[in-house]
């Protein structure tokens, strides 16, 4: 079964139509990647995933979108879909807290039972994204004092507390340095084991790093869906030929 | 020098001497205030009651200090929580929606309402209709309505200010609005907050128009009695100068007012300050 599911999905802000009739799935416990240029709807795909896109005014959509089997389209209770499907976004974002309570900022919401629940929940998060032993000593300082990367590790932190079934990532590392890439990049590895994954990234190398299957987008419409080795080797469209040796985009 | 530079340097001076004319003015008011009516400061001036003939020629200001800080507290006490939900609500939940683009015409519609219209509007709802009389409680609700502009304006732009990531970030988690609310806007916003109410609360301490006709007394002990009337700084001034009573008196207590609004404005501004340096972390 497909973690995600868009069935004949269109969506708009005002009268600019994003997306247009996109049917697409995502495979269980992988990573996926999604390619394509500046402006492609890349990003509008991720945050109507998780039911953030209608944050913004002037949104509307038709068709369905799937996630796990069950419609979250019309679900009335937002908050249960975006708990499922957790997100990452561009810019690395430390909540002015401490960085023990950025990762508890969901488990705290959700209840947990009592302090020590919650630092375990804080060690459990902090490994899985690596960032533990760096900060293991100054949890209770404020998480504006890391780093970029060590920001968004954080930011991954506080999304796996909550136990998301789909991670969803857009360009997590654009403002990154090579060496935090690539620890992000290690750990998105590991966490498929027991999750779906999603990243919208403009870095080809790294799609063709982590990817197990990789989606083209253009001008709101999927070109071409296959499996990363596929795509960047023997692409069936002209046009993912040209976007991936950097013809247009 | 080209004429260009010249220009520039000309209306680099013309701008710095406008900015050092309004200086001069307040410098001024200050310093003639302090020369006329420093003299006449002190302990019994501040702590004693209206005395002589005919009275307020001598003795002191305290009922009109007490009434003063009475009439402010009562109309923050009134104004605060309805001026705070409405921020929020136009800030977090209505957004750009019709009926907050109303509210907010509204509220800067209401900012223009001429201060003695409130209090004339006060005067007939409370002190005649319902029976108040001339009381604190019907001059507290006047400045209440008066400030209220001010208090959903500062508050909402506060709000507003606070980075639009952490609304993302924190709601994507899947949590209600009103936690993230409470756990990450108001936190941040609430220097921010507690400036516009300060401000608010000197523009209400040196409002007159509005207790005229509905709270103030020549003489009252202002006790904090709600139905009863009270002496304020800014009327007892009125009076002093405008009946002739004391010149002297007058002066004093305008120093009194303006030390004590400075002293509230200052600490807006240290309260701002420190929130434009929480927002640039």
């Amino acid at each position: 079964m497909n973690a995600v599911e868009l069935i004949n999905f269109s969506t708009w802000y005002g009268s600019k139509n994003i997306l247009k009739n996109v049917n697409l799935g995502f495979s269980s416990d992988a990573i996926t990647a999604i390619i394509g240029p500046s402006g492609c709807g890349k990003t509008t795909m991720l945050r109507s995933i998780n039911r953030t896109a209608e944050m913004e005014t002037g949104f509307k959509w038709d068709g369905d979108i799937h996630v796990l089997g069950q419609s979250i389209i019309k679900v009335k209770n937002v908050a249960r879909v975006r708990r499922q499907v957790g997100m990452v976004y561009q810019t690395p974002v430390a909540l002015p807290m401490s960085i023990k309570e950025n990762v508890l900022f969901g488990p705290r919401y959700y209840g947990i039972k009592g302090e020590l629940q919650g630092d375990a929940i804080v060690e459990d998060c902090l490994r899985k994204v690596a960032l533990w032993d760096e900060v293991k000593d100054r949890l209770k300082q404020p998480a504006f004092k890391l780093s970029g990367g060590q920001k968004q590790r954080l930011a991954m932190a506080r999304v796996l507390a909550v136990e998301p079934r789909v991670l969803l990532l857009d360009e997590p590392c654009s403002s990154l340095d090579p060496a935090s890439t690539n620890l992000i990049e290690e750990l998105l590895k590991r966490l498929t084991k027991d999750l779906s994954i999603i990243i919208v990234t403009h870095n080809l190398f790294q799609a063709r790093r982590i990817a197990d299957e990789t989606v083209f987008m253009l001008e709101g419409q999927v070109v071409e869906k296959g499996s990363t080795g596929t795509i960047f080797t023997s692409p069936r469209h002209e046009k993912t030929r040209g976007f991936i040796s950097g013809l247009f985009g | 020098m080209s004429l260009r530079a010249i220009t520039d340097l000309l209306w680099k001076a013309f701008f710095w001497l406008s900015g050092l004319f309004i200086l001069l003015v307040l410098l001024a008011i200050i310093s003639y205030l302090i020369w006329r009516g420093g003299p006449y400061i002190n302990s019994q001036f501040i702590l004693g009651n209206p005395a002589g003939t005919p009275l307020g020629s001598e003795g002191g200001i305290l009922p009109a200090i007490k009434g003063t800080l009475w009439l402010v507290l009562l109309a923050l006490v009134f104004s605060i929580v309805p001026g705070l939900l409405t921020a929020i609500y136009l800030s977090e939940y209505g957004r750009s929606g019709r009926l907050a683009e109303m509210i907010n015409l509204l509220v800067q519609s209401m900012s223009g309402v001429p201060s003695i219209v409130v209090g004339l509007f006060v005067y007939a709802l409370g002190v005649v209709t319902l029976g108040w009389g001339i009381s604190l409680l019907a001059g507290g609700l006047a400045l209440a309505i008066m400030v209220f502009p001010v208090i959903v304006v500062s508050s909402r732009d506060a709000l507003l200010a606070v980075d639009e990531n952490y609304r993302l970030v924190a709601n994507s988690l899947g949590v209600a609005q009103s936690y993230t609310l409470r756990r990450v806007i108001l936190p941040r916003a609430a220097a921010g907050i507690l400036a516009g109410i300060l401000l608010a609360l000197g523009y209400a301490a040196g409002a007159t128009a509005p207790i005229m006709v509905t709270a103030a007394a020549i003489i009252a002990d202002s006790s904090g009695a709600l139905l009863e009337p009270v002496m304020a700084l800014p009327y007892h001034l009125y009076i002093l100068f405008n009946e002739h009573i004391s010149i002297n008196q007058a002066y004093a207590t305008a120093l009194v007012l303006v030390i004590l609004l400075l002293l509230l404005n200052t600490l807006a501004l240290w309260l701002h300050s420190l929130q434009e340096r929480i927002n640039n972390r």
